[in-house]
């Protein structure tokens, strides 16, 4: 496998903010966060709770809309999509993973991680070419028909992941993906993730302030009280990559 | 997004069951009382056509109103031809209307006798089935009279007891004719239905020197024939408006009290189904609603990973559609057993306390009410609940539409 450096980001937020009001008292979640991340980062947003990053995450995903700044995943910018565009651009370009409650409890592991590729219009046949490596790999392969509530939550978490990279979006964001699971769950998850993010040039970008995340990504940015107070890359451990 | 919503529906069997019971339930008892009112109305129609003597009527000008005994109908034979020939006429029931004292030698009561061919009548209306002794108008007398039970035990009379009509002549003189009680037919009904009495057609001409005259012609219309349809085609043909004129009615305007009654029956029908479609709207939409507030991060999941808000409504929809169309052949099936018990038993209204009773003049004593399926009124009932079951569903569709995804993923249950 060649493996190069990308040099343009991927993800480009300029002096971000977002202000809310909690009752009567103004919220400031993000006090102007300007942050790049490049393609095939496995990166991490740390910080204790409250400091903005799942607020920062959900930006980036258009889950929620800046009240100051910009965002720009690849060329476009993606600062005040509405609803509609927002969700067409996820299901195009992102992919989620989240703490807990990541899948539809009426439908099977399998269904759930074709919905997104269903969406997006792919054929059986391609659905089943992309999907059946993803469980072989993910070791659910026998857990395909079984429905959430029948599976561990590590189980749930892996259904997650294929459904997250299935449609190879340009960038998985996983918000606190491990704070719901065992040490020794998450370390087999956050393994399989490294490994997704080697092999297949998976772009990852987590927020979490769990050490077993923490200590697998390549770059680490802490935010506290809204702000980036420290970005530590570590380029020997791992490079950004890109799979040509 | 069909499946997702079909299995949606089954998250929760016992709400699903309940919800969908209540439209199952309302739509059937729906369809039970559209039967219902449509065979019930339907018999109140023939039995007010009976009552005023055929779909139209002709009189002279005057004489619905009046009942007065000089305003006859002068050339009746030459009438009835020009009336056979007019489209839409089936049948021509030539009548002789007296309105008399009927005396015997232990008393007096008034009448209405009506001078009928009893061939012809029968036409309409088989009177002699309500015969519960004696003849009807035989041939042992040669002025019979059938007389209600209840003018028969007013007069104390028996069979072949005399009695002595008095009443007036179209000349305007009161004359007096002998009758023989011939039969005599159960009254049923209190009130003016309950006076009426039959008499031969020559009977009743002789009894107030007729002559050639008579006071009616009851007509029966043609299959495919309304009697507005039929009494306009006799107004542009036989004479109307001037000295010598006619009056053509049809049964609702010879009964217009009735007309009434049945629209404004249909009219409280029509409001009674809307507040119950109401209170099953409410109720609907309630239950989809709570169902949508319990999934709020499922709706935020399915936000986060694609899905617009658009489809996101559509699937709340979809989930209301598959309920209601299920509900609805559920209530149809349960419709359609009740349809043909109802048809089959039928409800005596004589056995339900109303052997005495009459609207607008017509008895419903010999009335049992069945069910009568109308395939386009049950279609349309259908549609308009599966209507009603998607407006109940676009207040929770909205709602789930409006969640913020952000927020959503935040809710826990």
């Amino acid at each position: 496998m060649t493996i190069e450096k990308a040099d343009k980001p991927l993800i480009r937020v300029r002096g971000v903010r977002r202000t809310y009001m909690q009752g009567t008292v103004e919220v400031h979640a993000l006090r102007g966060v300007d942050l790049d991340i490049y393609p095939g980062e496995f990166s991490a947003l740390a910080g204790p709770s409250g400091s903005g990053k799942t607020t920062l995450l959900n930006m980036i995903g258009c889950l929620d809309e800046p009240s100051a700044g910009q965002i720009f995943i690849g060329p476009d910018e993606v600062t005040h999509l509405n609803r509609t565009a927002g969700a067409e651009y996820r299901l195009k370009h992102v992919g989620f993973i989240f703490q807990a409650y990541n899948l539809i409890p009426v439908l099977t592991a399998w269904e759930n991680a074709e919905f997104v590729l269903l969406l997006q219009g792919v054929g059986e046949a391609e659905r089943r070419r992309i999907l059946d490596p993803l469980f072989e790999r993910v070791g659910l392969a026998d857990y395909k028909h079984r429905k959430p509530h029948e599976m561990s939550g590590g189980q749930q978490q892996r259904v997650a992941i294929v459904r997250a990279i299935a449609p190879s979006p340009r960038v998985v964001l996983a918000d606190e993906p491990t704070a719901n699971l065992d040490s020794a769950t998450s370390t087999s998850l956050l393994d399989l993730m490294v490994e997704l993010n080697r092999e297949q040039g998976v772009t990852f970008l987590f927020s979490s302030h769990d050490a077993l995340v923490l200590e697998r990504a390549s770059r680490i940015v802490s935010l506290d009280s809204g702000l980036i107070v420290n970005d530590t890359a570590h380029p020997n451990i791992r490079q950004p990559e890109t799979v040509p | 997004m069909l499946k997702l919503a079909w299995r949606n529906l089954w998250r929760n069997y016992t709400r699903t069951f309940i919800i969908g019971s209540a439209i199952a339930f309302s739509y059937a008892m729906m369809l039970v009382s559209l039967g219902i009112n449509s065979d019930s109305h339907g018999k109140l129609r023939d039995a007010a056509e009976v009552a005023a003597g055929g779909n139209v009527l002709i009189h002279s000008e005057g004489f619905w109103e009046s009942q007065a005994s000089d305003l006859v109908l002068q050339n009746p034979t030459e009438l009835i031809d020009q009336a056979r020939a007019i489209p839409g006429v089936a049948e021509l029931i030539p009548r002789i209307l007296i309105n008399g004292l009927v005396s015997s030698s232990r008393g007096n009561e008034p009448a209405h006798i009506r001078g009928i061919l009893p061939d012809k009548e029968r036409l309409l209306s088989d009177v002699s089935t309500n015969l519960i002794a004696g003849e009807f108008l035989g041939d042992t007398y040669p002025s019979p009279i059938v007389l209600s039970q209840n003018l028969v035990e007013k007069l104390k009379i028996e069979l072949g007891d005399k009695v002595v009509l008095t009443a007036s002549t179209p000349d305007g003189e009161v004359t007096r004719a002998l009758f023989h009680l011939d039969g005599i037919i159960k009254s049923g009904v209190a009130g003016e239905a309950g006076s009426i009495a039959y008499t031969t057609l020559a009977a009743a001409s002789a009894a107030v020197q007729m002559q050639d005259r008579i006071s009616q012609i009851g007509v029966l219309a043609a299959p495919g024939f309304t009697p507005e349809m039929l009494a306009k085609n006799l107004k542009q043909t036989l004479p109307t408006g001037t000295s010598d004129a006619l009056e053509i009615l049809t049964w609702e305007q010879a009964i217009p009290e009735m007309k009434g009654l049945l629209e404004f029956d249909q009219a409280f029908g029509y409001i009674y189904l809307f507040v119950i479609f109401v209170i099953v709207l409410l109720a609907i939409a309630n239950t989809f609603l709570m169902a949508v507030m319990e999934r709020v991060r499922e709706y935020g999941l399915l936000d986060a990973i694609g899905l617009t808000p658009g489809r996101i409504g559509q699937l709340v929809v979809w989930e209301a559609a598959l309920l209601g169309a299920m509900a609805i052949v559920v209530g149809f099936v349960v419709a359609l057993i009740l349809h043909l018990i109802i048809a089959h038993v039928g409800i005596d209204l004589a056995s339900l306390g109303a052997d005495d009773v009459e609207m607008a003049g017509v008895g419903l004593s010999d009335m049992v009410i069945r069910s009568r399926f109308e395939a386009d009124r049950w279609f349309f009932g259908g549609a308009c609940v599966f209507v009603i079951v998607m407006i109940s569903a676009l207040y929770p569709a909205l709602r789930a539409m409006r969640l913020a995804p952000a927020q959503a993923m935040r809710f826990y249950e």
